[in-house]
């Protein structure tokens, strides 16, 4: 056993910090010069794209290569990809996609010059959501589908050029048949996006009216009726990376500086026992969850699978998350309750607006309750 | 990075392993548990002579040369079975201290004894007043000609009936809540002045409180410098909290486990326990606080072998963590067998009582999480 990164991991580890150091734009600039980043990361050798495979012009990173560029684009807040193309729907691409489909649509994916998004939710199918109920219907020359039904929660539609979208075919077998992959494009005018406004009162998920849409065969993605399996395997890719862990190291690092700006009777708030327990108990926690990340690592490096311990990082991860947003919360004391801009500590606003957006995190990708029930049976197989 | 365990490794937790399941069941545990002795001397021989009791000593020493992690593999399976034998007190606690800090001549003398099962040993640091304060000691120790008397009384000191030597932790100057003036010293449990009173811990193990009267020992008995035991004295508490870590571990893993057998056995309301969605997701919940104390069990014994700056600080998470997990593993997993969890005769109730006992054992959860947070 050893808790160290191998020398050639090392100097891995110090090429992506050199890079990051190199390029990254700072400041005001990480709004302006976000494409050149991306371009740079595209010129290194494909770590725009670093998870897809060297086939699709990706680096072809090991799994602790890829763990060491993770935790240091996180650790140095680089400018994140919307995931919908890139991490989402490229896999599928890849796995299920004509060579045609790949041309057509990867390098819109990757160059950003096409946003995404996911069509998957309904107001019936939510956790269930094998329960959907939009419907395509093939024309009688088989060359297109209609579909008409409702998308919910779907988050950036209003920017998204397309959206991929299960629905379903068949309705005479169990629910997860009769489900197929289609990609829509939103400019359709039998496309209507209506936005939801958050508690926090952001807007970043819609819902998506979809009427009397024709969609060519050829946008379809693999067989008609095996969206389910398609669809599935991408769900666990989702739910690994909602954990967020390196994010979680970072907010909870900044917590305690929070806590060390406000001022209570003579000392800090990091002076009061309840709230100093509070930080201490999750940062025993994220400890934890840290290195079972790694645990899991070493399985897949190592050839395995991941093992057992990896189908709690979502859970717990998010959960963590929401505890961190806690904590700023009340950090902020009595400007926990202001809603203006610029009112209170710096820190005030965002910890409000992350307390309330945060709850979303136990919610998408999977409840909690519903993780809970996939880990009892497919982990302790309990029926 | 490399996360798994070396070949040798992977064969200690198989004859361990196998050791458990063949000789602990439940039923002869606890039998041992309630004779004279309260575990088995065969057994600690056949530990002599599987090479366990050598594990952690260096091979200069006559040992094998192991490291924390092959104590934690050891320790996680011993947890499994609940075994009683004084694996913590003598080789862990009292080894390690030898090994660390001991001369020569205490090295020489002391650690073949060890390795051979003929020596079994305890280390009494706790004192009424100390609460988990291991630097409160009121027991002092007084120059004496060429050596030293020892007044004072140590309590709930594990293993104490058994120990053929004590290592006892005393003041040689300062006042009770200071680090510096502490010395430590290698006391022959026989010896005159000795008055011990012992007693069964809740967990079925052997404790004993001891009042020490004038009790002699020479300058060759004295373990490293006088005045300096305190760092001493944490570094044995940092390799006992990784070894009682493991144990936890292994038994929060039967407990969970036990649990989920069980309710898929047991029918109410016409269904397998197993089946209602509450107690799966409890059960869920026991899985994943065990993962994660195991996480963190290995990322400390891993820092503390490799002497990483990092590792009082986790040492300090971990306990915290292994109380937090435990509490929790162990209370559902009573509340979910129901009655009969809280029978002596189902072996839930044995590791409940176990992990109850480790969380009081140097520092619980609330003393380590301030620390931690500090």
């Amino acid at each position: 056993m050893d808790i160290e990164f191998s020398t050639a991991d090392l100097a891995f580890q110090q090429d992506v910090q050199a890079f990051i150091k190199a390029n990254l734009p700072r400041g005001m600039d990480m709004w302006t010069k976000r494409s050149e980043w991306f371009q740079a990361l595209r010129d290194k050798g494909g770590w725009d794209v670093a998870k897809w495979p060297v086939a699709f012009g990706g680096p072809g990173f090991t799994p602790t290569q890829r763990y060491i560029f993770d935790l240091e684009m996180s650790r140095n807040s680089t400018p994140p990809q919307i995931p919908f193309g890139v991490t989402m729907l490229a896999p599928i691409l890849m796995n299920y996609g004509t060579r045609e489909q790949q041309e057509r649509f990867l390098p819109g994916i990757r160059d950003g010059s096409v946003n995404w998004c996911q069509g998957y939710s309904e107001p019936g199918a939510g956790s269930d959501l094998a329960n959907l109920q939009t419907k395509a219907v093939l024309a009688a020359d088989g060359s297109h589908y209609v579909v008409n039904g409702q998308k919910i929660w779907t988050t950036l539609a209003h920017i998204a050029h397309w959206m991929f979208c299960l629905v379903r075919t068949d309705n005479t077998g169990i629910k997860q048949e009769g489900i197929t992959f289609l990609l829509i494009p939103m400019n359709d005018p039998g496309i209507e996006i209506k936005p939801i406004i958050t508690l926090g009162g952001s807007h970043s998920v819609n819902e998506v009216y979809i009427t009397d849409v024709k969609v060519p065969v050829a946008d379809r993605i693999g067989e008609e009726g095996k969206g389910w399996t398609y669809a599935k395997g991408l769900l666990v890719h989702e739910r690994t990376g909602l954990a967020g862990i390196q994010n979680s190291v970072l907010a909870l690092s900044k917590a305690r500086n929070n806590a060390l700006q406000v001022k209570v009777g003579d000392g800090t708030l990091l002076d009061v026992p309840a709230f100093r327990n509070k930080l201490g108990a999750l940062e025993a926690e994220l400890l934890a969850l840290e290195f079972t990340e790694l645990r899991s690592l070493a399985s897949v490096s190592a050839g395995s699978d991941p093992g057992p311990e990896s189908s709690i990082m979502k859970l717990k991860g998010t959960e963590i998350q929401q505890r961190i947003s806690e904590l700023n919360l009340e950090a902020a004391g009595v400007y926990a309750a202001a809603w203006g801009e610029q009112v209170g500590p710096g820190f005030a606003r965002a910890a409000t607006s992350a307390y309330l957006g945060t709850r979303a995190t136990t919610i998408f990708g999977g409840a909690s309750e519903v993780q809970k029930d996939v880990i009892a049976k497919n982990v302790l197989g309990l029926g | 990075m490399d996360l798994a365990f070396t070949e040798e490794q992977n064969l200690l937790r198989d004859s361990v392993r196998k050791f458990v399941d063949s000789q602990y069941a439940i039923s002869g545990r606890n039998k041992l548990s309630a004779s004279a002795a309260g575990f088995s001397r065969d057994y600690w021989q056949q530990y002599a002579e599987l090479g366990w009791l050598a594990l952690p000593f260096s091979e200069a020493d006559g040992g094998i040369g192991g490291t924390p992690v092959d104590t934690m593999v050891l320790m996680e399976e011993f947890g499994r079975g609940l075994v009683l034998e004084p694996y913590l007190a003598t080789v862990v606690m009292f080894g390690s201290a030898i090994s660390m800090a001991g001369n020569e001549a205490q090295r020489a003398e002391l650690l073949p004894a060890i390795m051979d099962g003929s020596l079994m040993a305890s280390f009494a640091y706790a004192e009424a007043q100390s609460h988990h304060d291991l630097n409160n000691i009121e027991t002092s120790a007084a120059a004496d000609g060429d050596g030293y008397l020892i007044n004072g009384e140590k309590c709930v000191v594990l293993n104490g009936q058994s120990a053929g030597k004590l290592l006892v932790s005393t003041r040689t100057s300062g006042t009770s809540q200071d680090h510096t003036g502490i010395t430590l010293f290698i006391v022959d449990a026989a010896a005159s002045g000795i008055k011990r009173t012992d007693y069964p811990t809740v967990d079925g193990l052997r404790a004993a409180d001891i009042k020490f009267t004038d009790v002699r020992v020479s300058a060759a008995d004295q373990l490293g410098e006088t005045g300096k035991g305190y760092a001493i004295v944490e570094s044995i508490a940092n390799r006992a909290i990784l070894a009682l870590a493991a144990e936890a571990v292994g038994a929060m893993e039967v407990l969970y486990q036990d649990t989920i057998a069980y309710t898929k056995q047991r029918r109410q309301f016409d269904h397998p326990l197993s089946e209602f969605q509450v107690l799966k997701h409890r059960m869920t919940e026991m899985f994943m606080e065990h993962a994660l104390a195991k996480s963190l069990c290995m990322k400390a014994t891993m820092l503390e072998t490799q002497g990483s700056a990092e590792t009082q600080r986790t040492i300090h998470a971990l306990k915290y963590l292994i109380g937090k997990a435990s509490r929790f593993v162990g209370q559902n997993a009573v509340q979910l067998h129901g009655g009969m969890g809280m029978t002596e005769e189902l072996r839930v109730a044995h590791y409940f009582k176990r992990l109850m006992v480790i969380d009081s054992q140097f520092g619980n959860t609330d003393h380590h999480l301030e620390r931690f947070v500090a």
